[in-house]
């Protein structure tokens, strides 16, 4: 009995000994679970106070601050944003697409740099915007990715600032830049034409008094005919001495011959369009490329036909500024043209030109510019016509075209035939 | 008719013989040099008349010619610049340091022929100045040294008395110098000896 008893009484001991343990370790269990519940809290406070930190630095950052997404969603907005965008409340832009206040010209390289950041770049921009308020100002953008835990891009993250009074100094010292590259030029021609004016005057003048000396002598009547003869002599040698400094003047343009080489008019179209990103840029225009593939060549002097597209494209940008265009774009292309010849072309959405004058426009001191010298599509077609091609303008409801062509070098040359080519 | 020379500087030689050629028809002189240096060496100021000088040529330019006979210290040729299209400055420049005139190319051919007449007159007003100067000066320097004292303070205007006290001489004496003076000078007259040593100090 008493061993039952013992047995029994060991039994629970074990029992109570267990159940203590197992409550023991519940509560320890307990007191984990506690901790970590505490713990996680902790870290949800954390969390919290760090996005409430991060928040309070964005929404008190004084420059705008904003979140895309690929569409052009706006996500996210600061106050300085808002302010930036003339907004009043953030529903006026939270929820709609950036583009709303991007201005029309702009909104194509805006969109080309938001690809660019989707991509995983980040860049920064330059654009024109039109607030709600429908003001103008020039912004300047840093823009970043943000990517998901995966790695995906899923949303831009834009830092603003408005560099309206920044762009209007750099424009005043690119006007003036320009004003003086002008100057210099019409200077250096007016040297040229001051120097021409006076070798010239000098026969001219010879020709004058000699003439003169003849006809004073013959009303005075102390002139027999004979004696003119030499005078008249002097006449003769000193107007062929004005038609040698023609002749020089002559020679003298003509030593600028083109150097050919084999040239990737491709090649030449891009460079042109970094000569002129910043006239772009200034003259709010889109410069757009469709170019032919497989890199055709052409005989040509790069330089001169560089020359001849940028005068083009100029041009273009320069009359659409003038009338105001709301489309301003300047689209070159190459066009094979046949098997031996390449198109290149410039069309504009300007405002065309005259029908009455679309014969004159390459006219030497044809200009329809208030400060104008003419000379630049007079100039163009020497070039081109000095390269065997030809020129032409054309005007057609919303904008002009210049197209000249160029001799293509055929694309089934030899390899060897072609390094010859590249390197004569 | 007139005695005088147009003295033609112009490197451009078939300029020259075609100026040549114009001014003869009014019976002037010409001599042609080809360059400012050959002016300067062959020039003889003792002849009368005027230089036509183009303002731009190889080496001396027509401005450093006229400076260079600027400096000189026998007469001074009234000179007639020709210039070019766009050389008002130079021209202006010419006539402040002296130019008597200046004509621009083209010009009219009886304009500097008109132009080429005032200089080559101006040109003879000056000689005939310039004799009477040196004629002037030879008198007076005839006069002896007492002799121009009495002939300073009788053109101030003070009597023989008043001469006499001041030179610590007799009225007689100083009555004897001043008929000296008279005659020495030429005078006419005592107002015709006053002229004549205001002129001198002039």
């Amino acid at each position: 009995m008493w061993l039952g008893f013992v047995v029994l009484g060991g039994a629970l001991t074990v029992a109570l000994i267990g159940l203590a343990v197992m409550l023991l370790r519940l509560r320890e269990a307990e007191q984990r679970v506690r901790d970590k519940e505490s713990e996680h809290l902790g870290v949800l406070d954390r969390l919290q106070e760090n996005e409430y930190r991060l928040r309070t630095i964005i929404e008190s950052e004084p420059e705008c601050v904003k979140l895309q997404a690929a569409d052009g969603t706006v996500l996210e907005i600061n106050p300085a944003g808002l302010r930036l965008l003339d907004a009043g409340r953030p529903e006026d832009i939270i929820g709609k697409k950036i583009y709303d206040v991007v201005a029309q010209e702009f909104k194509q390289i805006y969109r080309e740099n938001m690809r660019r950041v989707f991509e995983g770049e980040a860049v920064v921009y330059e654009f024109k915007s039109v607030t709600l308020k429908g003001r103008t100002a020039w912004m300047e953008t840093h823009a970043v990715p943000l990517r998901d835990a995966r790695g995906a891009v899923y949303a831009l993250l834009g830092i603003t600032r408005d560099i309206t009074e920044h762009k209007w100094a750099e424009e005043q010292g690119r006007r003036h830049q320009t004003e003086l590259a002008r100057v210099a030029r019409l200077s250096t021609m007016g040297e040229m034409a001051t120097g021409l004016a006076h070798e010239l005057n000098q026969p001219l003048s010879a020709i004058a008094n000699f003439a003169r000396g003849c006809i004073r002598r013959l009303r005075s009547g102390d002139m027999a005919p004979a004696d003119m003869i030499e005078p008249l002599e002097e006449v003769c040698e000193q107007a062929e001495r004005a038609g040698e400094i023609m002749r020089h003047v002559r020679d003298f343009v003509r030593k600028s011959e083109p150097r050919m080489t084999a040239v990737d008019i491709n090649q030449v179209v891009r460079s042109v369009v970094k000569f002129t990103e910043l006239e772009a840029r200034q003259h709010e225009t889109i410069v757009t490329l469709q170019l032919a593939p497989q890199q055709p060549r052409v005989w040509a002097d790069s330089i001169m036909v560089e020359q001849v597209i940028c005068n083009l494209v100029r041009n273009a940008m320069e009359a659409m500024a003038e009338t105001h265009s709301l489309r301003r774009e300047v689209m070159i292309r190459t066009v094979p043209h046949g098997e031996d010849a390449i198109e290149i072309e410039v069309v504009d959405t300007g405002p065309g030109i005259d029908g009455a004058v679309i014969d004159q426009v390459f006219d030497q001191f044809y200009t329809t510019k208030p400060d104008g010298v003419g000379m630049g599509l007079s100039i163009s077609r020497s070039i081109v016509e000095s390269h065997g091609g030809s020129i032409r303008a054309e005007s057609r409801a919303g904008g002009a075209t210049f197209r000249f062509t160029l001799q293509a070098i055929p694309l089934r040359l030899s390899n060897d035939e072609r390094r010859y080519s590249i390197h004569s | 008719m007139s005695d005088a020379t147009v003295f033609i500087v112009d490197d451009d030689q078939a300029v020259a013989r075609s100026l040549r050629w114009l001014i003869e028809t009014v019976r002037l002189k010409v001599e042609t040099f080809a360059s400012a240096q050959a002016f300067l060496d062959g020039y003889d100021a003792a002849k009368p008349g005027c230089l036509v000088l183009d303002v731009r040529m190889p080496g001396m330019s027509g401005l450093e010619l006229q400076e260079r006979l600027a400096a000189r210290r026998t007469h001074h040729v009234p000179i007639i610049f020709i210039t070019g299209h766009g050389d008002v400055q130079m021209a202006v420049r010419a006539v402040q340091a002296g130019a008597f005139d200046f004509v621009e190319k083209p010009f009219n051919d009886q304009d500097l022929l008109d132009r080429i007449q005032r200089a080559i007159a101006f040109d003879t007003e000056q000689r005939v100045r310039e004799v009477q100067r040196a004629q002037l000066r030879a008198l007076f320097d005839s006069l002896t040294p007492r002799e121009r004292e009495v002939l300073d303070l009788v053109a101030e205007g003070l009597s023989n008395k008043a001469i006499a006290n001041s030179l610590g001489l007799s009225a007689k004496t100083v009555e004897v110098h001043r008929a000296k003076v008279m005659e020495k000078m030429h005078a006419r007259s005592l107002s015709d000896l006053v002229k004549m040593a205001m002129q001198n100090s002039a």
